[in-house]
């Protein structure tokens, strides 16, 4: 079963407009004044306002979750369909909030995209949590060091997400969503869905998930960073992840039990535990 | 009216238990199954049939597609450029090589030139959009693909049509600093282009370009839609209209000493679309870019993939559907002359028969019989679509809206 977090959910969906790009952004009010901004960078799909986490996590930081162009209401990235262009969409995004220090948070393939903007660095960064994310080669040239998203049946990927695929919250669609699609899921969603696989192709089909680069300028990462785990993740394994926080300088690696590819939502509670502990370390210090 | 003769090369030699195991019988199925002296056989007797063809008068088409039983015709101008060499007289084809999934345009056009001169200009070049599992055996990104061929067709007829070269291209999809191919085609400007769409604005920037357009087993109404489509769009433009030889159709097809024999032979056609087409839901409905998102719930509801199959697959269902031509060679020319009819005209007509379990020899008994029988009933036909009046009218409307 996954953990779900009874506490209802008061996240508001906005607009912020950053440079010509009128971005869609899931808000959830800090609990407590003073409380730090968490900019929540989403993986194959927009962060739901179901989210388990969200309002356990908001006790502990404002949440800022924008959809990536192309993903949710955000608009079409139109040329601004790489890698490159998400990483400078950030920096402007950083740019934009009120807040002089954010905790970034990258879930999966936002986790890679989080991974850049550190090694790329913005002055109000300061701390990085990456959650399984996607984004280094570490595999020799005849190993995958994950799945390929869109080549591998979908029923596959919903198996190797999970760890028990049958107790995903509701509305909310990590990989292997396809298995989702029924009665129960509206066309909006579906239309969402397919919207935000699109997208994701455009910025990831190859190379698939990664930037080869990337695990060369990991260590120019200088914000304290934990990097949190699924045990269960079979998409992108603990031991891909173990080495992935190695090549950051000082970054902690810890792993959620129970849990697949997604760890904030099949086990919110743990997940809100260990970045609590983490932001406020970060706050006693 | 031309008729050409399209052979995919198809491998329907792996156990049926295999392919029902298989979740897909292109892009995945591996390679072990292939056996490379049938391969050596089947590559011998096609080349035959070509040859045959030329010696006939029907022209030939190649085309190519990647890791699957349905092909064994991986290059297209590698084989385009073997036909080239063992012919004399026909036209050649290529429809063609895959260019949204080839990373350097400039190479396409090279290939393409050196093969018009082996064939001292015979060579038309036809391009396809693509997709589904070639994408994935290209290793090609799926999103775009549309933009991605026209910037690669813009560049290629550039490479074929430049000669005070070299030029530079720093486009979207395809850079190269230094375009300048050697040879240039044999034709001048270039040979003739093909397209194959049924997909309506597509069609309609056919019709602005020029080139000829094909539609694959589109059957009566979308064929009539697509080619009204071209129709309107030069019309729009205040271009001349077009001649019927820019319009092209795909169809099976076999010409039978009788109709029962056609028919019964036909049957074995329909393999193309019982076997061969078996895909997995990531290389077809759930493949980014295969469904518009506003049409996912629709197509993910019904389990539609993003090519509607006939709905019955009988031979004889397929002739009612325009998508078969089968029968003695006088049924087989009434088809097609109701088929130009009714989709206001036409000029080239594709027959797919070595297809699916059709034999060698059934294929060129087929082949004659259309030579000798059904081509000359195609000759000198009255017009359709294409008279004056007709014309200045739909530029009129067009011209009023």
């Amino acid at each position: 079963m996954s953990d779900v977090l009874e506490r209802p959910s008061a996240a508001t969906l906005e607009r912020l407009a950053v440079g010509p790009f009128d971005l869609e952004v899931l808000r959830h009010a800090a609990k407590r004044p003073g409380a730090p901004t968490l900019l929540m960078l989403h993986g194959i799909n927009n962060i739901s306002s179901l989210s388990p986490f969200l309002g356990h996590l908001s006790e502990h930081g404002e949440i800022v979750a924008p959809s990536h162009l192309g993903f949710g209401k955000s608009p079409d990235p139109g040329d601004c369909d790489t890698m490159y262009d998400l990483v400078h969409l950030y920096h402007s995004v950083l740019d934009a909030l009120p807040a002089n220090r954010v905790t970034l948070i990258g879930f999966s393939f936002g986790g890679w995209l989080a991974a850049e903007l550190a090694v790329s660095s913005h002055p109000k960064l300061d701390r990085l949590i990456l959650v399984d994310p996607f984004g280094v080669k570490l595999a020799g040239r005849e190993h995958r060091d994950f799945p390929h998203l869109f080549n591998t049946n979908p029923a596959e990927l919903n198996r190797r997400a999970w760890h028990d695929p049958a107790a995903r919250p509701p509305g909310c669609y990590g990989i292997g969503w396809h298995a989702a699609i029924g009665d129960a899921m509206s066309d909006e969603e579906m239309m969402t869905l397919a919207r935000n696989w699109d997208s994701l192709c455009l910025y990831a089909w190859r190379p698939h998930m990664y930037n080869p680069q990337l695990r060369h300028w990991l260590h120019r990462i200088s914000v304290p960073t934990l990097v949190l785990w699924g045990a269960g993740d079979r998409i992108v394994t603990p031991d891909y992840g173990r080495a992935y926080a190695g090549l950051v300088p000082g970054a902690q690696f810890e792993m959620i039990d129970r849990a697949g590819h997604h760890p904030e939502l099949e086990q919110p509670r743990a997940f809100v535990e260990r970045v609590a502990r983490f932001i406020d370390r970060g706050a006693s210090a | 009216m031309e008729l050409w003769n399209h052979c995919e090369n198809p491998y329907p030699f792996v156990p049926n238990e295999v392919l029902e195991q298989a979740e897909s019988v292109r892009a995945s199925l591996p390679n072990q199954y292939c056996d490379p002296t049938i391969a050596a056989r089947l590559y011998d007797e096609i080349f035959d049939e070509y040859r045959l063809c030329d010696d006939i008068g029907i022209n030939i088409v190649t085309n190519e597609h990647h890791s699957g039983i349905n092909n064994l015709w991986a290059a297209s101008p590698v084989i385009t450029g073997i036909v080239a060499n063992i012919t004399k007289n026909v036209r050649i084809l290529s429809l063609g090589t895959l260019i949204t999934v080839r990373p350097d345009p400039v190479r396409i056009a090279e290939e393409y030139a050196t093969i018009d001169i082996l064939s001292k200009g015979r060579l038309e070049i036809g391009f396809v959009k693509s997709g589904a599992t070639e994408m994935v055996s290209g290793d090609a990104n799926p999103m775009r693909i549309r933009e991605r061929e026209w910037e690669a067709i813009d560049l290629i007829e550039k490479s074929l049509t430049t000669q005070d070269g070299p030029f530079s291209w720093e486009g979207k999809f395809f850079t190269h600093p230094h375009v300048n191919i050697w040879p240039r085609p044999y034709q001048q400007p270039r040979p003739e282009f093909w397209a194959a769409t049924s997909d309506l604005p597509t069609c309609a920037e056919l019709g602005r370009r020029n080139i000829v357009n094909t539609l694959l087993f589109g059957g009566y109404d979308r064929t009539r839609q697509a080619f009204d489509s071209y129709k309107q769009a030069r019309a729009v433009a205040g271009l001349p209209a077009p001649g019927e030889d820019r319009f092209s159709y795909m169809a099976f097809a076999y010409v039978g000493d009788t109709d029962e024999e056609a028919l019964r032979i036909g049957q074995k056609i329909a393999w193309f679309l019982t076997v061969s087409i078996k895909s997995a839901p990531q290389f077809s409905k759930f493949q980014p870019g295969a469904v518009l998102p506003e049409m996912a719930p629709a197509a993910w509801r019904t389990g539609a993939s993003r090519r509607p199959r006939p709905a019955n697959l009988d031979a004889e269902v397929l002739v009612g559907q325009g998508q078969m031509f089968a029968g003695n060679p006088d049924t087989v020319a009434r088809q097609i002359k109701e088929f130009r009819k009714r989709v206001g005209g036409i000029c080239h007509i594709i027959t797919m028969t070595r297809q699916g379990l059709v034999t060698h020899a059934e294929a060129e008994a087929s082949f004659k019989r259309a030579a000798k029988y059904v081509l000359p009933q195609l000759q000198d036909l009255p017009p359709v679509d294409a008279d004056e009046t007709a014309w200045e009218a739909r530029r009129a409307a067009a011209a009023a809206q």
